[in-house]
């Protein structure tokens, strides 16, 4: 069947006819070509797919494209502004080694996002719960941990 | 990985959510949070015709305290769970195995107390996709007549590895099913089958509408074992609930071992051995700890990693410190 939805995706109102089985995850990235969000698993394990509905950190390849209906989205796209700079998150992977082959980076950043949206203060432990569903299989982890913490450092702003 | 397709209805009220249960039957399944479900669509292990999606019974979705019982709506996110002060006050190893499934992604995304407890049981030779499957011939829980885990066995032996299950068994929880015409209330250890193809008893037209927990001076805990903390299910978990006397010896105990049977194992034997033991007899909890060892492993086979003799080993650990940790919160 398909089913016309609308919501808010990077600030920008989209409307979208739909088929009830697709994924939020097959809906950003097959039909309308947002390939930052990746699919590793595409089974809840990794966390590539993660993107921000309603302030939470959720795994796109496990939410039906339907449910997403009057939602805010936020993915890896709408970081950036327009003029090419960088999110402070996306800098501070950039500058702290948290990105090797940067497949797990849009889910890793997104993920952290939503965590210092709600706590900008998060300490580490907080940042490691945060980040627990999302899986790197380049860095080690330290990098990605101490680019979160130096984003949470600078409080949200580029040097 | 792409979905079958299906048609999605969006019930608006309980009652509409029943008369469509009982129109499609089979060919239907219930959609909380599809952390389950939609996995298992995605490798092809069901094909539902219609998801019929518990977003909008707002109604299903509570905690409170009601004459000495916790009442939780099925639909309950985990994370309120979690959240919950009541729960971490009254019925602590619900608190704390929720807290330990999935990562916040699971959590948040909206897994939910129903879906946690009606979750299929799982088996590495079973859940895996359609390509790695097509390669061989099917096993009983697929349509088959073999089994991969256990040589000859002549029934299925996949493994509930419901965290939410095992500690809600511990703490003797009842559970609210509704259809069209029908509505009843069953032990939660009255609704497992022994069959690993068909693990509970929720009839097609039935709807999981709330989960009751006793509340009765009695103390809890849950210990789990996962090879990564987040996202990884149990490979061998225990929930433990212990009522003191007055003179501070044990009234009630109850011992259940999760991840290693088709459903989470009740030893009411072994628990009732623990009655009229002090609270701080280490050698009884020792002993309980093995035997839950030994009874346990008769029905556990090698379908969720780990080797079989490592799981049956700690199955000791994990109720022993279970044992022990509730133990403690009665003498604090
Ligand atoms: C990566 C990953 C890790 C996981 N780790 C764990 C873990 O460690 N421990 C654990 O226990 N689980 C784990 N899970 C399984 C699952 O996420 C949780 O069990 C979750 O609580 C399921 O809830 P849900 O609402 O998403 O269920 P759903 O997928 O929506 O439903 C599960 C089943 O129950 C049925 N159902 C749901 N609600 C009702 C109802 N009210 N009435 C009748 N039928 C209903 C559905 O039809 C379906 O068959 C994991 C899942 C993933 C993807
Ligand atoms: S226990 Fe045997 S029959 Fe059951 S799912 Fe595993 S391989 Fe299949
Ligand atoms: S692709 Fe969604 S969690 Fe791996
Ligand atoms: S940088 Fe390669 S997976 Fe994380």
């Amino acid at each position: 069947m398909a089913t016309n939805i609308s919501f808010l995706l990077n600030g920008d109102k989209i409307s979208y006819e739909i088929k009830d089985h697709w994924t939020l995850l097959h809906l950003l990235r097959e039909e309308m070509g947002l390939i930052g969000t990746k699919e590793g698993c595409g089974n809840g394990e990794c966390g590539a797919c993660t993107v921000i509905v309603d302030k939470l950190a959720i795994n796109s390849c496990l939410y039906l494209a339907i449910d997403a209906d009057e939602k805010i989205i936020e993915t890896i796209e709408g970081l950036a502004s327009t003029d090419g700079t960088l999110h402070p998150l996306q800098q501070s992977f950039v500058d702290n080694g948290g990105i090797q082959c940067g497949f797990c980076s849009p889910g890793m950043i997104m993920s952290s996002k939503a965590l210092l949206d709600e706590n900008p203060k998060a300490g580490h432990e907080e940042i490691k719960h945060a980040l627990a569903g999302n899986i790197c299989r380049c860095t080690g982890y330290v990098q990605i941990l101490d680019s979160v913490e130096a984003a949470r450092d600078k409080g949200g702003q580029n040097e | 990985m792409r979905l079958p397709k299906f048609n999605y209805l969006g019930p608006k009220t309980l009652d509409e959510a029943l008369d469509l249960l009982d129109t499609y039957k089979d060919d239907a399944k219930i959609l909380a949070g599809g952390t389950d479900l939609l996995v298992r669509m995605k490798k092809g292990l069901l094909k539902p015709k219609v998801l019929i999606s518990l977003k909008a019974l707002n109604e299903l979705s509570y905690i409170k305290k009601q004459s000495g019982f916790i009442k939780i709506g099925a639909r309950t996110p985990l994370a309120d769970i979690i959240d919950s002060d009541l729960i971490q006050k009254e019925a602590k190893a619900l608190f704390q195995a929720c807290k330990k499934i999935g990562a916040i992604s699971i959590q948040h995304f909206r897994g939910t107390i129903g879906g946690n407890i009606l979750q299929d049981n799982r088996c590495h030779h079973y859940n895996q996709s359609d390509f790695h499957r097509s390669g061989r011939q099917a096993c009983h829980k697929d349509g088959g007549k073999i089994c991969y885990a256990r040589e000859e066995a002549d029934r299925c032996n996949s493994t509930c590895q419901s965290d939410g299950a095992t500690a809600l068994m511990a703490l003797g929880a009842d559970i609210t099913l509704v259809s069209k015409s029908n509505e009843r209330t069953i032990d939660l250890a009255d609704f497992y089958t022994t069959d690993g193809i068909m693990p509970h008893a929720c009839e097609s037209n039935e709807l999981l509408k709330e989960i009751i927990i006793p509340v009765f001076g009695a103390h809890s805990s849950y210990q789990r074992l996962a090879y990564r903390s987040a996202i990884d299910y149990p490979i061998v978990c225990a929930g433990v609930l212990l009522k003191p006397s007055l003179k501070n010896e044990i009234a009630e105990a109850r011992i259940v071992v999760g991840a290693m049977g088709r459903s989470p194992l009740f030893l009411a034997q072994i628990s009732s051995s623990l009655k009229g033991k002090k609270l701080n007899d280490t050698i009884a909890f020792k002993k309980a700890a093995d035997a839950s060892m030994d009874s346990s492993a008769t029905f556990a086979v090698h379908n969720v990693g780990a080797t079989l003799e490592y799981r049956c080993s700690m199955v000791s650990q994990m109720v022993f410190q279970a044992l022990e940790q509730t133990a403690e919160t009665i003498k604090a």
